[in-house]
């Protein structure tokens, strides 16, 4: 592409997306072999065709399916709203939290739960069955963005620089969580229950519906990267170089965050704040990307899935039927892989 | 004329950096802005650049204020480099001096041959072919800040801006990149706009010099003109004298060291 003698091609780069694109379809196929309910593969592989019992097709199309599916997608969301969020911010330390993203969600869905049951009849007690859970993804959905809009709209009273945001995102996720705990302490009720589950970062009952709640925000978010590639990279420059290059700034700024946050919102309406997916995998992608930057997005959106899908099949399988929620996992084996990928930054 | 400043004035808060700042750019035109620290150097330069509003005047190229201008249409027209960018650390050489094409290319055309050859022009006149794939974090001062300029060549505009290009550098790439200025404005009609800090330096490769001082404006004019005025020694505190190098050449500035007196008071002891 470029007739400049001298350019060597990164092997490592090129070499890595079909490994993981491989790595990619070995985790979607362990998921939907392995699992609690135990299923033969002679079982599976019947369902798969389009027979089987009728026990194993519940199984394996109504929850291991959607659970997967929703899984790999919340995954891609976060994971590339991180790699946005750290591109535009320049702070490697940066993921949707920083957006106050993930507390906005979690006091909506607070609030939501607190209230519904003054929408229903008086007389009856609300048990965890009756209440409105199918509209916690798009209550949580629109918490992430409020609260996304409020650090955008601080922001830009002032110069919307990266620090700024930063600032800003940090101060309102700290009140809205502070919120969102002190009604869950004074609380009490069956309710909590949900809300601690949601709150963890699970994959637990996750149905079609939830997969086709986010599917349309996967197309059109990774749709509307692409024409946006350029401008990512000038935005990794602070705003008066990229502005020399020829961008206009605060627009091109503005759009990245409200796509990241976008991102980040549905994907933890769907299924709860999974934290460290958005802040590793896009390191991870970079260390595997090196100078080939034009495969950090594949690389990112890859591994995202990856990340998610292979957490929640250790969560479902360690503990057998009471499963460690994906949001515990991706903690509990992002840590040490953060300051791993910390010791090898100069 | 190209680019106009015409009583540009900025203030930050309420403290003026640059006051009723003029000046006029002719197309080939190479103009050093020296001063002390400051002085608004770097005020005047990203005013012109549209980085900053001015509170009064304006800058104009070809008859339109650059804030007017669309950022992508100015890119074409002007290039700023300011003091001591940052990139990302894994970015390579080639990759910034890509960036300079996207006042070209935009958000979607494809690099067409000509872009590519501009890149590799713009490789090559600083030295950096052989660098091209190295990550910018590798290199070293001198060749990163090459790397810089090569990018905002590459940008091919008629105006460049450079804000102490050669600070921080030895004196083999100061004078790699003096003369590289002066080709660009010599061989390609570039005209350039340029704060530094060496006086003989700017003396010897620009066309027009301007003095600042506080933000005012203290000489506009010929570098050999500024030899007699006295200036220099007010300006910037110091005691020296104009030495005569060369015919038709500005004069050198000899700067008087304390010690020197010093030591030469130690010696007449």
């Amino acid at each position: 592409m470029t007739p400049v003698p001298g350019i060597a091609r990164n092997r490592r780069g090129l070499s890595s997306l079909p490994a993981l694109a491989g790595l990619l379809l070995l985790t979607l196929g362990l998921s939907v072999f392995l699992g609690v309910a135990d299923l033969s593969v002679s079982d599976i592989m019947s369902v798969l065709a389009g027979n089987g019992s009728p026990e194993a097709q519940s199984i394996i199309l109504d929850i291991r399916l959607p659970r997967i599916v929703t899984g790999g997608l919340a995954g891609i969301h976060f994971a590339v709203a991180g790699l946005i969020l750290q591109t535009i911010t320049r702070n490697p330390l940066a993921d949707p939290s920083i957006m106050g993203v993930s507390q906005g969600a979690t006091l909506s869905v607070t609030l939501f739960l607190l209230f519904s049951v003054f929408l229903r009849d008086p007389g009856t007690t609300a048990r965890i069955t009756e209440m409105p859970l199918e509209w916690l993804p798009a209550v949580g959905m629109v918490g992430g963005l409020i609260a996304g809009a409020a650090v955008y709209a601080l922001a830009f009273r002032r110069d919307l620089g990266p620090l700024r945001i930063t600032l800003c995102g940090i101060a309102i996720g700290a009140v809205l969580h502070a919120i969102a705990i002190g009604l869950i302490a004074g609380w009490g009720s069956a309710r909590i229950e949900v809300l601690l589950e949601w709150l963890s970062g699970s994959l637990y009952a996750r149905s079609w519906e939830h997969a086709l709640f986010l599917a349309p925000f996967t197309i059109a978010g990774l749709l509307a990267l692409l024409p946006i590639r350029r401008a990512l990279d000038l935005l990794q420059f602070e705003a008066p170089v990229a502005r020399s290059f020829g961008l206009p700034y605060r627009q091109h700024f503005s759009f990245a965050l409200f796509l990241s946050c976008g991102l980040a919102a549905s994907a933890v309406g769907a299924v709860g704040p999974i934290v460290f997916v958005g802040l590793i995998v896009p390191h991870l992608a970079r260390a595997l990307a090196g100078a080939k930057t034009q495969l950090l997005l594949p690389l990112t959106v890859t591994l995202g899935a990856i990340t998610i899908t292979s957490g929640d099949l250790i969560g479902r399988l360690v503990s057998q039927a009471d499963e460690i929620p994906i949001g515990a996992v991706t903690a509990v084996c992002g840590v040490p892989l953060l300051i791993a990928l910390l010791r090898r930054t100069p | 004329m190209l680019l106009a400043c015409s009583k540009l004035t900025v203030t930050y808060g309420g403290r003026i950096a640059l006051k009723s700042f003029d000046l006029t750019l002719q197309p080939g035109e190479v103009r050093a802005l020296i001063g002390p620290n400051g002085s608004g150097k770097s005020t005047a330069l990203q005013a012109m650049a549209g980085l900053l509003r001015p509170s009064g005047g304006r800058a104009v190229i070809d008859g339109v204020a650059v804030d007017a201008i669309p950022r992508r249409r100015l890119a074409r027209q002007l290039a700023y480099l300011p003091q001591q960018p940052t990139a990302p650390d894994e970015m390579t050489v080639a990759q910034l001096v890509r960036q300079g094409r996207f006042a070209h290319v935009g958000l979607l055309r494809s690099y067409s041959a000509d872009d590519e050859a501009t890149i590799g022009w713009a490789l090559e006149s600083t030295g950096l072919l052989a660098l091209a794939d190295r990550p910018l974090r590798e290199l070293s001062g001198g060749e990163r800040q090459r790397a810089w300029i090569s990018a905002a060549i590459a940008q091919e505009a008629r105006i460049l801006l450079l804000d102490e290009p050669t600070s921080f550098l030895d004196i083999g790439y100061q004078v790699e990149i003096i003369d590289l200025v002066y080709r660009l404005s010599r061989e390609r009609g570039v005209s350039i706009v340029m704060a530094i800090h060496d006086l003989n330096q700017a003396m010897s490769v620009c066309d027009r010099i301007s003095l600042l001082a506080k933000g005012e404006t203290v000489f506009d004019g010929d570098p050999k003109d500024l030899a007699e005025t006295g200036l220099i020694e007010t300006v910037f505190r110091v005691r020296g004298t104009f030495v005569p190098i060369a015919p038709n050449a500005p004069p050198h500035f000899d700067v008087e060291l304390a010690h020197r007196q010093m030591r030469d008071g130690v010696l007449a002891r």
